[in-house]
């Protein structure tokens, strides 16, 4: 599984962010990995110690700075290690899910989802599923580091 | 109209002041379409304190933020003056602890919305402004040039215009009579509802057009009574580093993210942000959306109930759909 998390970017590699709670999704991310299940190579994961740690912000900014998809997996509802942090995790990411198309950004670039520690198979379609629609949204436009008022003071 | 208003609250609060510490109301400002903040302390003060459609200032951000206010007799009580819209920043502030119910003394006055000094400026370039007064449903105002009349509902805030709670929702004393609301909750946020009608496109475009406007100067934040973290703001933190000193668009937009997403499920509207924004930049809208979010998915209205937990501080085991 190791090797997993360092793939090199191909050509048309599309830079998906994952953030995965370290009790269940990143084990269910390793058991995919342990039982050689094919997966896309677009995902760099993030690994957090319970989606409760995961700020909004977090899946805000890597949009913002032009991640291609923001991908936060976590413990089944109660099922969580700590008892309740995806319980909040819930409401927040549904919060931002409903906000972000507010600010123009595409909401299916977003996803958040629960997979646990054995559910490789879950987890090899999760990753397969979201890749393949960041794939066809193409890449994420951001919102453009330059400021055009920065442009106009430079000239 | 105003004189009996600003007379009744003079005396209510001269009957209170000798058990309070401090009374934060509005006073005469530098010009008649502008009131300023007021610390009344002792009863020859007074006269200074008014109550008009001009007093647009939510006071209640000094109780948190300002040390002065802060750093008084504990035995004694904090008089603060409020609109419909100002009790509710009061209630979020309560229920998040950072007052106590106990530890303030509330007159609440019932408004019938304020006046947006720059929607005047726009639709008439004033000069030398002699007096400004509401009369019934018109501003009138008299400059250099003579008189001029303005129909209210062009010259009141944004806000106003939307507001459903024009009446206090705590107050130890009430300052006149309860009004009728414009609206109705479910019904004030038209200008949401336009926005989500655009394409993704364009509300991008929106976005990226107002938001490059933005100086990063912060006034928005320090207005806000609910941006409590002062000098510990992530924006500003080197450590944690979330945002650099680059002049870019994307800077811009994730300080608005932080600002509205650490207000998301607390924010009252009271409009101090857009208000105090020196590019009007329509900040509040962003707040309103998430707003309308934690209505439509967790039925929550911030600010309304002192013993109620902001939706985001707390989860529902049972809660199916999300
Ligand atoms: S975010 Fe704006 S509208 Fe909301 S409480 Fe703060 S100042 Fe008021
Ligand atoms: S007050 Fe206006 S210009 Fe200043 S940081 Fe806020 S939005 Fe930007």
């Amino acid at each position: 599984m190791s090797g997993s998390n360092s793939v090199p970017v191909t050509e048309q590699g599309m830079k998906i962010v994952g953030f995965l709670c370290n009790w269940c999704s990143y084990g269910g991310a390793d058991t995919a990995g342990v039982c050689r299940f094919k997966q896309p190579t677009d995902l760099r994961i993030i690994r957090i110690p319970c989606t409760g740690r995961m700020d909004p912000l977090f899946a805000a900014k890597s949009l913002i700075y032009g991640a291609d998809g923001v991908l936060v997996s976590g413990c089944h509802p109660r099922d969580c290690h700590y008892a309740v942090g995806n319980l909040y995790a819930r409401r927040r990411l549904e919060v931002l899910k409903h906000f972000l198309p507010f600010m123009g950004i595409d909401p299916r670039r977003f996803h958040y989802t629960w997979v646990s520690a054995s559910e490789g198979q879950l987890w090899q379609r999760v990753v397969t599923d979201f890749s393949e629609q960041i794939h066809q949204l193409g890449p994420n436009p951001g919102i453009g580091a330059e400021s055009e008022i920065f442009e106009k003071l430079g000239n | 109209m105003f004189e009996n208003a600003t007379k009744q609250l003079r005396e209510t609060v001269e009957a209170a002041l000798p058990e309070l510490n401090t009374v934060v109301g509005w006073r005469a400002g530098y010009d008649p379409l502008h009131m300023t903040p007021v610390f009344i302390k002792n009863a020859g003060d007074l006269s200074k304190l008014e109550w008009s459609p001009f007093c647009v200032q939510n006071l209640s951000g000094y109780l948190v933020k300002d040390p002065a206010v802060r750093a008084q007799d504990p035995s004694k009580k904090i008089g603060i003056c409020v609109k419909g819209c100002d009790s509710r920043s009061l209630v979020a502030l309560i229920q998040e602890k950072f007052i106590e119910r106990n530890q303030i003394h509330v007159f609440g006055i019932p408004c019938r919305g304020t006046v947006d000094w720059r929607r005047v400026m726009k639709l008439g370039p004033l000069t030398g402004i002699q007096s400004a007064r509401v009369e019934e449903s018109r501003l009138v105002v008299e400059d250099a040039n003579g008189g001029h009349t303005f129909a209210l509902e062009d010259v009141l805030a944004r806000k106003c215009l939307r507001c459903a709670h024009p009446n206090p929702v705590i107050h130890d004393v009430l300052i006149g009579e309860p009004v009728t609301p414009r609206v109705a909750v479910e019904n004030s946020y038209g200008e949401v509802e336009r926005m989500e009608e655009q394409s993704l496109e364009d509300r991008l475009g929106f976005w990226k057009k107002e938001l490059d406007k933005c100086l990063r100067c912060y006034a928005c934040r320090n207005a806000c009574p609910l941006c409590v973290c002062q000098d510990r703001c992530i924006a500003e933190t080197r450590e944690p580093r979330w945002l650099t000193q680059r002049v870019g668009t994307s800077e811009k937009f994730l300080f608005h993210f932080i600002h509205a997403l650490h207000l998301a499920g607390r924010c009252t509207e009271c409009g101090e942000c857009e208000r105090a924004c020196p590019m009007e930049i329509p900040v509040t809208l962003i707040k309103e959306k998430l707003n309308k979010i934690t209505l439509e998915l967790m039925s929550y209205e911030a600010g309304m109930d002192p013993e109620a937990v902001p939706p985001l501080l707390t989860f529902n085991p049972g809660e199916t759909g999300l």
